[in-house]
């Protein structure tokens, strides 16, 4: 597979969008579990009661990848980065646009590895509220 | 908690360690609140059958409390980026150690950078990251 | 003279350190190197000039490469721009033999580096593709070694009577000068390194916590 065709055809293409629900329990659960103690994290009751800055890394696209894309191996999780916009106020809905934002190669500590960022965009309405990017790798089959 | 603005900051200033709550019960709580049910989180004989040491913190549970020890540290800080890379697996019920320090300050824009490491009890890192964060 | 011989910079696709905060680190911390060395992966950066940082931080500042072979990663010290041309450095498949026959040729010296790490160092190919001829220097101790690592590169050292550098593999700017390497003379430039690595006279040296 060569690394180049895959970025000619598959590079800043949406492939999938989503909605999400920011719910004040699973906020309020995922900040106590993390050891946040901020009560703009931890009490509802909190004027600037917001999710913790990377509550959105928990957001999926329904696919990891485009439908179409070449199936060269399982992609597995090797990080995750997250760039929020703006504080995520319970009750909100955002609309989650994910594209393939970066496509490439190396040899890693598991052999030959094509390493995907998957750029999830979440929007607020019209207004960008957080971005999360997801690096996968795909260990190459023998004999790709 | 005390207010830590950019003007107190120093390069090279270690941020007090934190240690996560890597029980089975705390992680329970985490996966059901990110919508990521899985037994390999969660059990560990389960987590064996899918060739795993154990159960293992998801990735993003040590990633937000990477988050969580920023804020320990400024709690008033706004974190704008944080990039972490999951090197091994963190395992459930393992006592591990966040650690950050300060490697860089930009006095226009008040941000800071901090390298973020995850450690388990032989001092391996299991986790790394660096962080943007905002300070008043 | 001792230099940190294996660092990346924002330069690495995987690299999140600025060089400027390696020295500002390396001075705030005391950290007892005289300099590193910039091995960006599969690439060598022709257009940074870390001059004016050096001389601000009194540092020694070079610049090296860091390829992909069959036998895993391997460090390239001494680049010069034809080598850049007999070598395809972003190739992820080089040969082993051709990465150390042209870096010979070219007046660098290639040296693999982690090679107790599973797949990407030496190690776990020696058994299936034979020891490689024509290494000379391993890398014994990398300051991102985990378990046995550096302890299976420094067997396989031993074995075969290569010699040892130590390079901290920094990613992030607090993790380097975590290994390094001793020499006895000084080094200012990427020639008086190959002259010193060729002279054969330096130790490797750690100062992680823990193994």
């Amino acid at each position: 597979m060569e690394i180049d065709d895959l970025k000619r055809d598959w590079l800043n293409l949406d492939f999938d969008e989503q909605k999400f629900e920011l719910r004040a329990d699973q906020m309020l659960d995922f900040a106590r579990a993390v050891g946040e103690t901020a009560p703009r994290f931890t009490d509802p009751d909190d004027p600037d009661f917001q999710a913790p800055p990377t509550f959105t890394a928990r957001f999926h696209s329904r696919r990891l990848l485009p439908d179409e894309f070449p199936r060269i191996g399982l992609p597995l999780d090797a990080g995750k980065a997250v760039m929020p916009q703006h504080p995520l106020r319970a009750g909100t809905e955002l609309v989650g646009r994910s594209h393939l934002h970066e496509i490439y190669e190396k040899t890693g500590r598991s052999g030959r590895m094509i390493f995907l960022v998957a750029r999830m965009e979440l929007y607020e309405g019209e207004k960008l509220a957080s971005i999360v990017d997801s690096r996968m790798v795909i260990r190459e089959k023998p004999n790709q | 908690m005390t207010s830590r603005r950019f003007s107190d900051v120093e390069f090279g200033e270690d941020l007090p360690p934190l240690t996560p709550d890597t029980s089975i019960p705390n992680v329970t709580t985490f996966v059901k609140a990110a919508g990521m049910l899985n037994e390999r989180f969660t059990d560990h004989e389960a987590a064996r059958k899918q060739g795993l040491p154990g159960a293992i913190v998801p990735g993003i549970m040590s990633q937000a409390v990477m988050a969580s020890m920023i804020h320990h540290w400024a709690p008033e800080a706004q974190v704008e980026k944080i990039d972490t890379v999951f090197r091994a697996p963190v395992l459930v019920g393992h006592p591990h150690t966040v650690t950050g320090v300060v490697t860089d300050m930009d006095d226009d824009a008040h941000t800071v950078e901090i390298d973020l490491t995850l450690e388990n009890e032989a001092g391996e890192t299991r986790v790394l990251g660096t962080a943007t964060v905002r300070l008043p | 003279m001792i230099l940190d011989l294996h660092a990346h910079s924002v330069k690495s696709d995987d690299g999140r350190a600025k060089v400027r905060n390696y020295c500002q680190w390396i001075r705030k911390k005391e950290i007892g190197i005289d300099g590193f060395v910039l091995t960006e992966h599969r690439q060598f950066d022709r257009e940074s000039d870390y001059g004016p940082l050096a001389a601000e931080f009194d540092l020694a500042i070079l610049k090296a490469s860091e390829v992909e072979t069959e036998y895993g990663h391997v460090l390239v010290f001494g680049v010069r721009e034809p080598l850049t041309h007999a070598l395809d450095f972003a190739d992820i498949r080089l040969p082993l033999a051709r990465v150390l026959e042209e870096s010979d040729r070219h007046g660098a010296i290639a040296v693999p580096c982690h090679p107790g790490r599973t797949r990407v160092g030496m190690c776990a190919h020696v058994e299936a593709l034979g020891v490689p001829t024509g290494v000379r220097i391993l890398e014994v101790l990398n300051g991102g070694s985990r378990g046995r690592e550096d302890q299976a590169a420094q067997e396989l050292a031993s074995a075969q009577g290569w010699l040892g550098i130590g390079g901290s593999d920094a990613h992030i700017v607090s993790h380097i000068g975590r290994c390094a390497t001793r020499f006895p003379g000084p080094i200012a430039d990427e020639g008086d390194l190959v002259e010193a690595l060729r002279a054969e006279e330096f130790e490797a040296i750690s100062w992680k916590s823990t193994t």
